[in-house]
């Protein structure tokens, strides 16, 4: 078989999705007698609830129950948390509310129609509380308390000097300081969150099936808050999820909240969450707080860099949060060769929906200060803003590449990509086009950002949160596994399992193409099964789809598996054909002679031989072929002076984007988005364009349109698309993708992990190009979305404050 | 969300007066108002159901009148749950007498609303207030003129 790893190979998925044969939550069918549930919802972002009244919906033909928090208490421990304060998680609100949408009380009934109405005739007494929204307004005294018994609303405060940061400070030049704000946004895939659960008391043990898609470390913290054996909590994944971006890891307490109204309703319940439900109480990314100071020389270097960040998890601190904080913990310092870094960093908990798991998680909250204020040292120092980042890239020679925070970037030549963006995206050129039409009163803006964008996460990152003395107590935790199987039936043909529950990215096509050039065989005929049922797969803790680790660690487990494979049919045919294992190599469904292709067989017979003749294998070896491969790459804990690679690779992103804005109305066109990426060797250059553009109109969303928006008392403003604003086919702009490839040493296939790298850069990116637009206005950008009411605001207060003067 | 205003009234003030605080009147003025029933001194449980945006449905409320110095002022306290979600909302009234047969009425109210209403509602928030206020003072006015009649 020749190369197939590499190629654009066109999805497999694809038919069935476009045909509507895919196999989502929603498509499921349901045991018989399942009951719908509905879920009545907080209207108030801080209350106590007095009393539940649920008598007059029970009276309602159809509805078969109604569960509060008090009849869940006794059947569930609260979640476990990773931080050390002692903050109470469950999945229904118990005696107080925290946010606007957290459950207060669950309907199950003949179907959602009854159930829904039901909700109405619900009365719920509360008595209100002061709410707390903004996030330093929650760290200050007097401010209200969420958690009684945590005493204030931090959830985990903790404090890094990586180098000699007073050093660094002291050396400089000047210091450049700033206040940024990232806003709370989502990632609304199209399909909602959904859940069928079964609770069967012969065995005490919960079946479910929901479009969650891991980390499969939550696994353990459902079975835990269900009060069951972990092997008495099995879940499946369906073949297909219609998106998530990370938001839909937030649905573990919805799993075990239908598990527990499965269990006192006597029946299976199902519940197919709606879009309004969705965007008030699903999950978020966390806004935050940073105060960023950087230590700079006369001629752009940047010595050290001191990072304040307060990130607002929202009502709850929930697994696996504080992670959204500690994510990006060895890239801190982005592209550019910083040894000297202090980090103050708070997880702050508000009457806001909690937060998770989001496409760049953490990378567009550290990317948006880091990179803007690389354009403001730029603009102080009357310097080119690419001059200051060239001035800072870690060079192609230093590589493998070790961080003030511990990182290992293993590959890259960030020069050469950086060189060939300002090629393409005509920079030079750009910046006279510019000057030209100021001179006409045209506002024309160029921005530039540079990422590390890192992949596969190491599991053992989260534990940055607690201090190595507290780390002590407990097992130290690290790696980054995955698992497939890979089997041949008496046929001849192959199956693979995988474990990484796909959200859309494609899974099923590189799988096959890397199963197929190792075995010889054509990758549409290898079938590759994407569901994941926790009591039948192999999976790990890391299991799932996120932190882009198919391609560094997915993809990886698949090449073992196969290689496992490849390896006990060579042996036997070498077997058959008395040929030494080394002369043998498999194409096109044969395994053949390298010196005399005269001598083969197919693999049909070797496979058919394993099932149907297995006193025919070589002596010793077991029959069939189903081989599991579980890979790891070198991923340690954190060492006790808090360094920690928390990522296995880390690919490369450099954006130019440039802007027009319209002064009379502050509209933002954006002319021209050319991005430049290197993630290594590319396993399939159309998925990879593919996920890179879906990245990208995210980022695109968080820079310009979409906010979860709370007014000062809480109340959530933004329930539907009409108030939250996603990009849409017609907001994305012209987009020149191109890439350069420098293999990662340390994954099989020297690929690394990508599709969320534009998520971190977009935002800043455009703040970057928006901001060098309006440079004749002398404003700074330094929250988002730069909506057009936002942008005039500036013009025109800036023009109020020049005529004053 | 808050707001002001005033309005002319076709009737004295006296009569103005007894006409806003009677609450057959006031039922047949509220737009949605299906059930306004006196449960104490100056105080009312109302059912309202009234469609905000794509939000529809019934409040249970209590309404209270308090800070009453008659025939000039007073505050009206309102508190509504339902389906759709939350309201409290605080009106100031205030009537000046301009002859014997007009009375000015000033206003101001401030309201907040939660839950569902203002996840979806908020937009067109401060439109149905002032779509309800201009509709209440018109079946007022007619309100008045009824109750001229029957004296």
């Amino acid at each position: 078989m020749s190369k197939v790893i590499g190629k654009s190979v066109t999805r497999v998925e694809d038919k069935r999705l476009l045909t509507g044969q895919g196999k989502y939550i929603d498509d499921l069918g349901t045991p018989p007698n399942t009951a719908h549930v509905a879920i009545l919802r907080s209207p108030y972002p801080h209350a106590k609830i007095v009393s539940i009244d649920y008598s007059e919906a029970l009276k309602i033909p159809g509805v078969k129950g109604v569960v509060t928090g008090k009849e869940v208490q006794p059947l569930v421990n609260p979640f476990s948390v990773g931080v050390s304060a002692p903050v109470q998680y469950y999945p229904i609100a118990m005696d107080k509310v925290r946010y606007v949408g957290e459950p207060v009380a669950v309907v199950v009934a003949k179907n959602r129609y009854i159930a829904e109405d039901a909700l109405e005739k619900i009365k719920v007494k509360y008595e209100t509380l002061e709410p707390v929204v903004d996030i330093e307004r929650a760290l200050e005294e007097g401010a209200p308390v969420l958690h009684e018994n945590v005493g204030s609303n931090i959830a985990n405060h903790r404090t890094f000097h990586y180098g000699d940061v007073d050093k660094a400070f002291q050396q400089a030049d000047r210091i450049i300081k700033h206040r940024f704000h990232f806003p709370k946004y989502s990632a609304t895939p199209v399909e909602t969150y959904g859940v069928i659960a079964q609770y069967e008391e012969s065995t005490d043990s919960y079946t479910v099936h929901a479009n969650f898609h891991g980390p499969f470390v939550l696994h353990s913290i459902m079975a835990s808050a269900l009060k069951v054996p972990s092997n008495r909590l099995r879940i499946i994944i369906p073949k297909d999820i219609g998106g998530s971006y990370g938001i839909k890891a937030g649905i573990f307490p919805y799993i075990v909240l239908c598990s527990v109204v499965s269990r006192l309703a006597g029946c299976p319940v199902k519940w197919i969450e709606d879009r309004q439900e969705h965007l008030a109480a699903s999950s978020s990314c966390t806004d935050r707080v940073t105060y960023i100071e950087a230590a700079v020389k006369n001629d752009g270097k940047v010595l050290g860099l001191k990072m304040k960040m307060i990130d607002n998890v929202g009502a709850y601190i929930r697994a696996p949060e504080p992670a959204c904080l500690y994510r990006n913990h060895a890239n801190t310092t982005g592209a550019y060769d910083i040894p000297n870094l202090m980090i103050d960093a708070y997880a702050v908990m508000t009457n806001k929906v909690p937060t998770g798991l989001i496409r760049g998680y953490g990378g567009q909250e550290t990317y948006f200060p880091l990179e803007r204020i690389m354009h403001m040292i730029a603009d102080e120092l009357e310097m080119d803003p690419a001059d200051v980042i060239r001035r800072n890239l870690i060079k192609k020679e230093q590589f493998p590449y070790k961080t003030a925070s511990g990182g290992v970037y293993d590959s890259g030549d960030y020069e050469k990509a950086f060189d060939l963006l300002l090629k393409i995206g005509k920079y030079e050129e750009f910046r006279k086009k510019q000057a030209e039409a100021r001179k006409k009163g045209k506002l024309l803006g160029v921005g530039l950002a540079v990422i590390v964008e890192p992949s596969g996460s190491n599991m053992g990152y989260i534990t940055i949160a607690l201090t190595p003395e507290e780390r002590k107590a407990g097992l130290p935790k690290s790696g980054c596994t995955e698992a497939a199987t890979i089997s041949i039936d008496p046929m001849g043909n192959v199956n693979v399992r995988i474990s990484t529950t796909p959200t859309g990215q494609g899974h099923e096509t590189v799988a096959s193409q890397i199963v197929s050039e190792i075995l010889g065989i054509p990758h549409d005929k290898i079938n590759v099964v994407a569901e994941l049922d926790t009591a039948t797969s192999a999976w790990s803790i890391a299991s799932g789809s996120y932190s882009s680790r198919f391609a560094s660690l997915g993809s990886s487990a698949v090449y073992y598996a196969a290689q496992k494979v490849k390896r006990k049919i060579i042996k036997i045919a070498a077997h058959f054909l008395q040929i030494d294992e080394d002369d043998l190599t498999m194409k096109n469904g044969q395994i053949i002679s390298k010196t005399d292709p005269s001598k083969s067989i197919s693999i049909k017979r070797v496979a058919g031989s394993a099932h149907w003749n297995p006193l025919s294998l070589p002596k010793g070896m077991e029959p069939g072929i189903y081989e599991t491969a579980y890979y790891t790459a070198q991923a340690e804990p954190p060492d006790d002076n808090d360094l920690i690679n928390s990522s296995i690779t880390y690919g490369f992103v450099a954006d130019l984007v440039t802007v027009e804005i319209d002064p009379e109305t502050g509209e933002i066109h954006i002319l021209d988005y050319y991005t430049v990426h290197d993630a290594g060797k590319l396993l399939n250059p159309l998925i990879a364009n593919g996920q890179i553009l879906g990245g990208l109109v995210h980022g695109l969303g968080g820079a310009m349109y979409e906010e979860l928006v709370y007014d000062d008392k809480g109340q959530f403003l933004t329930g539907s698309f009409m108030d939250y604003l996603c990009p849409t086919a017609t907001e994305i702009p012209r987009v020149t993708i191109q890439h350069i490839e420098t293999p990662s040493p340390i994954t099989p296939l020297g690929a690394k992990g990508l599709g969320e790298g534009n998520s971190m850069s977009a935002p800043v990116v455009i703040a970057n190009a928006v901001n060098d637009a309006l440079k004749p206005y002398g404003v700074t950008i330094d929250s988002l979305p730069v909506t057009p009411n936002k942008i005039w605001n500036l013009i025109h207060r800036s023009i109020k404050q020049e005529e004053l003067a | 969300m808050n707001g002001s205003g005033k309005v002319a009234l076709n009737a004295g003030i006296e009569k103005a007066w007894e006409v806003l605080l009677n609450p057959q009147a006031l039922k047949n003025c509220i737009m949605g108002c299906t059930k306004l029933e006196t449960v104490g001194e100056n105080k009312y449980e109302a059912v309202l159901s009234i469609g905000i945006a794509a939000v529809k449905g019934k409040y249970e409320s209590t309404i209270e009148i308090a800070d009453i110095q008659k025939p000039n002022h007073y505050k009206l306290i309102v508190k509504g749950e339902g389906g759709p979600g939350s309201v409290e909302a605080t009106g100031v009234v205030d009537l000046i007498s301009i002859d014997e047969n007009t009375t000015e009425l000033q206003y101001t109210y401030d309201a907040e609303v939660g839950g569902k209403v203002a996840m979806v509602g908020q937009r067109m928030l401060n439109g149905v207030a002032k779509l309800i206020i201009q509709d209440f003072f018109k079946k007022f006015n007619k309100e008045l003129a009824k109750s001229e009649q029957s004296v």
